[in-house]
């Protein structure tokens, strides 16, 4: 066997980086295994087309975890992030254009031009979001506590946070308790009565998930999100160079603390010896022996692919596969000739343009769009969430030029008839013509597009099942149920081996969240 | 004036109500019910539609009636006999069919016609869920606590929860987490593989809520119903003999004895609320009646926004009043046969005909059938839930005839814009005939006469708001303690001396009985049994659970 490493991390995502970052700092040698030409997983900015850059995936940052940024210190590693004033636009087909701006008065102002009433509410649900948001958020900075045998440690932590909870009052608390596993349309028209404010704002408890607004659970995914930031309807920030620029800072931290990151490297197997991982095994036949090996990849592929299941209890093997992971999201870049003209915005020079657009103008709308998903379709009238990062970040495309990223739902993983291969231009179509009715001039403008499907999802970033937050946000997979009730505590079942990816709680998004608690759980493993 | 002053009123004669009535009668105390309808049991009621012909018109099958009460109310005595109803027969348009029955060997072989593994995984299911229901079942006869109070009490109630919970294996630990945030089709995709018995096993997960087979959420309701018990036996329904009106006559009869009056006809106008105090009620008619308890078995729309000046409540709870969702989702045809239908895929009467014949085929019609709901719409192809009680109890129809109860999901009590029940009506019992008739093509011929209830209908008859057939939706923000509306889960409510104890409170719908009996409890916690009667009180009655 040639080396012999301390650590080391299967993949070089952003939460493999945060751990392998922590683990440097504490005076480890991670070793970052990292299957393509470059890290970043599923946040990296590729030219997907000569002259034309974007993040191919992942195409707004964060919210980061404040501490990680702190501690990695990624601005002085090169992040520069920038936060667009209006977060977001949620478009409509009759050409009014709702700018929801981070400043809540002015947001407000915006919402007036609809409702005086959901004016008047915006500012209260942005209370009551940062409020309850802020106790999720402390429970999302916790390790789950081991449901047979909690610890005094689990049960201090379940102390300081059931405290918390109290702190919010009879009101806030009854609330995160009733919304928690309430459906998100029901949650928006208890505060508005505006179809466009209830279709942005419900978009942020389906995003990624399967799931409709209609769907119970979908609230519990608004306020997960809602903890890294209370916007209603959530804000924008962008990385200068994409969302890959986030990822390459994080790599810089985690060289410099002491961390070794190499690319290329593909990580076919994790040898087990007697119930304990001893090293991985590269493409190319490499073994790399490791006193702990930390898999950044999903739960299914980590032991079900990399391990050989014959390690593992056909009970435990049976609930993982049982682990709701079926991806909806589907992602297409566009380099465009020109900027698009949107009716309901004002031709270049409108702020709305830098940040976020959201395409659902109705909750039916959206609903619909998931209707089809559950039996196998594309939804034919999808929801759309675009970016023109090129607006603030002229590098990414040539002179006059502009990228446009589109997040693409309900694009099921599973089709009922066709592999994706045979559907992948009808669903670009598809996109092409939703947008057009916001913006007329749209096809004329498209030179080239990257139409990335589940299944790419799957292929080439190795996402299983095309899923991009590591499997699905719902209860029953959250907080000690992620991945699985009782394993959500970053150790696997083969001792030595750990998950610090989205599959582990508390997953969902680029907040590095995941990554920071792993590694604190791992250094205690490694410590004694 | 003695004659109209009482202990406690009981506002509506349902089966929670006349349960409350018995338990607080059988404490001393004097009682009135007062049911608006000619005929007590609300929508637990037998009523002769067609000359001849009795139908349990809403409610249809009993299964979940409390065993405490049972025993408690001494019901054999007063009259209630359940019969058994067999299995489930799930006819396909393939001509193929599931037929579950009690039997495990049949059941067995049967899924085996299927896929072997189901078979398999349908023994170990049930030994499942017989954990889950015995974790379950003390919940359902416990005082929910209030999660939001440094009360020792409610929080010894908490500890409680969380000890039993400890104590599950961590087997059934993962099944109680997934239950209770799961959709009933995700649960079940992870025990069995052939659709149809998903799809007719995932029907339970949706009765009465205005949630798909694929919503979260729905596991729980599939236990809930799965918790159904008689003589101890689980998940085995029944007929009682004469009609579910046969088991509030029961109850009635009961609380009669142990000194209950009770009045139909007599509706109610308001509750009368002096300076926050509930003093007594009015009836439409002007007569008055004064108690130092009020106890209202209807839901909280009519109890709170109905009979009660707005004023006199608090402006949060009213909002959560408002906000409590009933979404009614069903309804309800009942059909005099001429004779027994036929089934193309298992001609002639038979066995199959004696247990509920559901029409579920498959996975994806259960969750097209929602998505038509979703927007407004009755469903094109609606999931279909029949009995035929003449075939147990010949007693309900004329010899050689039959009736068949059949409920209908979904039918959204709000349809699309420029929809409305009244012109819907007969669209939607025809649309029930036709789907049927895809399965038993005799039927047309042998429909003597039928009634269609919409949820329209089933608010203005049986005072069940927006046709909730559980009074309000049993979906997981409105159970326990958030049910009916936070803070007020323990059956008090910002009224002194004013009560609930209907289905809208815990553990909600269904015939039950538990929510008239914990009020009873809780409300005699509250005031003291009157000494003169006393003597009369029968022995103790212990919380169980």
């Amino acid at each position: 066997m040639a080396e012999t490493r301390d650590v080391v991390m299967i993949g070089g995502g952003h939460n493999g980086l945060v751990t392998a970052f922590y683990l440097a700092k504490a005076g480890f040698k991670p070793l970052v295994l990292e299957r393509r030409r470059q890290v970043g997983g599923a946040a990296v900015t590729e030219e997907f087309s000569p002259g034309f850059r974007c993040s191919t995936l992942a195409h707004s940052a964060g919210p980061l975890l404040p501490e990680v940024v702190r501690d990695m210190q990624l601005e002085r590693h090169g992040l520069k992030l920038v936060n667009p004033e209006i977060g977001v636009t949620a478009l409509s087909p009759d050409g009014r254009a709702l700018r929801l701006y981070n400043d809540v008065r002015k947001a407000a102002q915006e919402v007036a031009a609809f409702s005086q009433k959901d004016a008047a509410q915006y500012p209260v649900l942005q209370e009551s979001l940062s409020k309850i948001g802020g106790v999720i958020g402390e429970a999302l900075k916790l390790t789950p506590p081991d449901i047979d045998h909690p610890n005094r440690a689990d049960l201090w932590s379940m102390l300081q946070t059931g405290r918390s909870l109290r702190k919010l009052g009879k009101k806030d608390m009854y609330r995160l308790l009733r919304w928690g596993p309430m459906a998100v349309a029901d949650l928006v028209a208890e505060f508005f009565e505006t179809e466009l404010l209830r279709a942005v704002v419900a978009a942020r408890g389906i995003f990624g998930t399967s799931l409709g607004p209609w769907s119970a659970g979908s609230s519990l995914v608004l306020l997960i999100r809602a903890a890294g930031d209370s916007h209603p309807a959530g804000s924008a920030a962008f990385a200068i160079g994409g969302a890959g620029a986030v990822t390459q800072a994080m790599a810089a931290a985690a060289q410099a603390a002491g961390a070794e990151i190499r690319t290329n490297a593909d990580v076919k197997e994790v040898r087990v010896k007697d119930g304990r991982a001893t090293a991985v095994v590269l493409a190319g036949g490499e073994e790399i022996g490791a006193k702990a090996i930390i898999s950044n990849a999903d739960p299914r592929r980590t032991l079900l692919k990399l391990v050989d299941p014959t390690h593992l209890t056909p009970d435990f093997v049976m609930k993982l596969r049982n682990y709701r992971m079926s991806g909806t999201v589907a992602k297409v870049n566009f380099a465009l000739a020109g900027l698009p003209k949107f009716t309901a915005l004002s031709e270049a020079g409108d702020r709305a343009l830098e940040g976020r657009i959201h395409i659902g103008p109705e909750i039916d709308y959206l609903e619909r769009a998931f209707d089809e998903s559950k039996y196998g379709n594309f939804s034919p009238h999808p929801y759309l969430e675009l970016t023109i990062p090129s607006l603030t970040d002229p590098s990414l495309a040539p002179a006059g030029k502009h990228v446009m990223s589109v997040y693409v739902q309900y694009a099921p993983f599973k089709l009922k008839s066709g592999g994706w291969d045979s559907q992948r231009d009808a669903l670009g179509n598809t996109v092409v013509t939703t947008l057009s009715q916001y913006a007329p001039n749209l096809p004329g403008l498209v030179e080239d597009a990257q139409i990335i499907t589940p299944k790419d999802l799957e292929d080439k970033y190795g996402l299983t099942d095309g899923h991009i937050f590591h499997g699905e946000l719902a209860l029953d997979q959250f907080f000690t149920m992620r991945p699985l009730l009782d394993w959500a505590r970053y150790k696997t079942p083969v001792q030595n081996l750990y998950l610090c990816g989205s599959g582990t709680h508390p997953g969902a998004g680029l907040t590095g969240g995941s990554g920071a608690n792993a590694a604190r759980e791992i250094l205690k493993e490694l410590r004694h | 004036m003695a004659s109209n002053k009482y202990d406690v009123i009981v506002i509506g004669g349902g089966h929670n109500g006349l349960t409350n009535a018995a338990y607080l009668a059988r404490a001393g105390k004097k009682v009135l019910v007062l049911e608006r309808r000619h005929v007590l049991g609300g929508a637990a009621v037998t009523e002769e539609v067609f000359p001849g012909f009795k139908f349990s018109v809403c409610s249809y099958v009993v299964s979940l009636l409390r065993p405490e009460i049972i025993r408690d109310l001494d019901l054999p005595r007063h009259g209630l006999e359940v019969l058994p109803l067999d299995g489930t027969f799930t006819p396909m348009p393939s001509g193929d069919y599931l037929w579950r029955v009690n039997d495990h060997g049949k059941t067995r072989r049967e899924i085996a016609r299927h896929s072997k593994l189901d078979a398999e995984a349908y023994e170990e299911f049930g030994k499942a869920m017989q954990a889950m229901c015995r974790f379950v079942k003390p919940i359902l006869s416990m005082v929910p606590p209030d999660p939001s109070t440094l009360n020792p009490r409610e929080l010894m109630k908490l500890l409680f929860l969380g000890k039993r919970f400890q104590g599950l294996a961590s087997e059934d630990k993962y099944n109680q987490v997934q239950l209770m945030t799961m959709s009933a089709i995700d649960f079940l995709d992870q025990w069995f593989e052939t659709d149809v018995l998903k799809a007719t096993m995932s029907a339970s997960g949706i009765i009465g809520t205005f949630l798909g087979v694929r919503s979260p959420g729905t596991a729980y309701v599939l236990l809930h119903h799965y918790m159904g018990e008689i003589d101890g036996a689980f998940r085995s329904w029944g007929f009682a003999r004469g009609g579910t009106g046969a088991i509030s006559n029961a109850i009635a009869d009961a609380a009669r004895e142990l000194g209950a009056e009770i009045r139909t006809q007599s509706p109610i106008a308001k509750i009368i609320v002096k300076n926050g105090r509930a003093q007594g009620v009015a009836l439409q008619n002007g007569d008055e009646f004064y108690a130092d308890v009020i106890s209202s078995s209807v839901d909280p729309r009519l109890t709170f926004l109905k009979f009660i000046e707005e004023a006199q409540l608090p402006g949060e709870f009213l909002e959560d009043v408002r906000r409590y969702k009933f979404r009614g989702s069903s309804g309800k045809v009942n059909i005099a046969l001429d004779a027994l239908p036929d089934f193309k895929c298992l001609p002639g009467p038979g066995a199959h005909l004696r247990g509920a014949i559901s029409i579920s085929p498959s996975v994806e019609y259960m969750e097209r059938a929602y998505d038509d709901a979703k927007y407004g719409n009755f469903s094109r192809r609606p999931y279909i839930d029949m009995v035929i009680p003449s075939l147990t109890d010949p007693s309900v129809a004329p010899p050689g005839k039959h009736v068949m109860s059949c409920f209908v999901q979904y039918a959204p009590y709000k349809l699309r814009p420029g929809l409305n029940w009244d012109e819907q009506r007969e669209a939607f019992g025809n649309n029930v005939i036709n789907t049927i008739s895809e399965y038993a093509p005799n039927l047309k011929d042998i429909i003597i006469n039928k009634q269609v209830l919409t949820p329209l209908d089933l608010e203005r008859e049986f005072g069940l708001s927006e046709g909730n057939i559980f009074q309000g939706e049993l979906s997981l923000e409105q159970l326990f303690f958030l049910r009916p509306v936070p803070g007020y889960a323990q059956f008090r409510t910002p009224i002194k001396n004013l009560y609930m104890c209907g289905s809208a409170t815990h553990p909600g719908g269904g015939i039950m009985g538990a929510p008239g009996r914990l009020a009873a409890l809780e409300i005699l916690k509250d005031v003291k049994a009157s000494p003169q009667r006393a003597n009369q009180r029968a022995p103790k009655v212990q919380e169980a659970g």
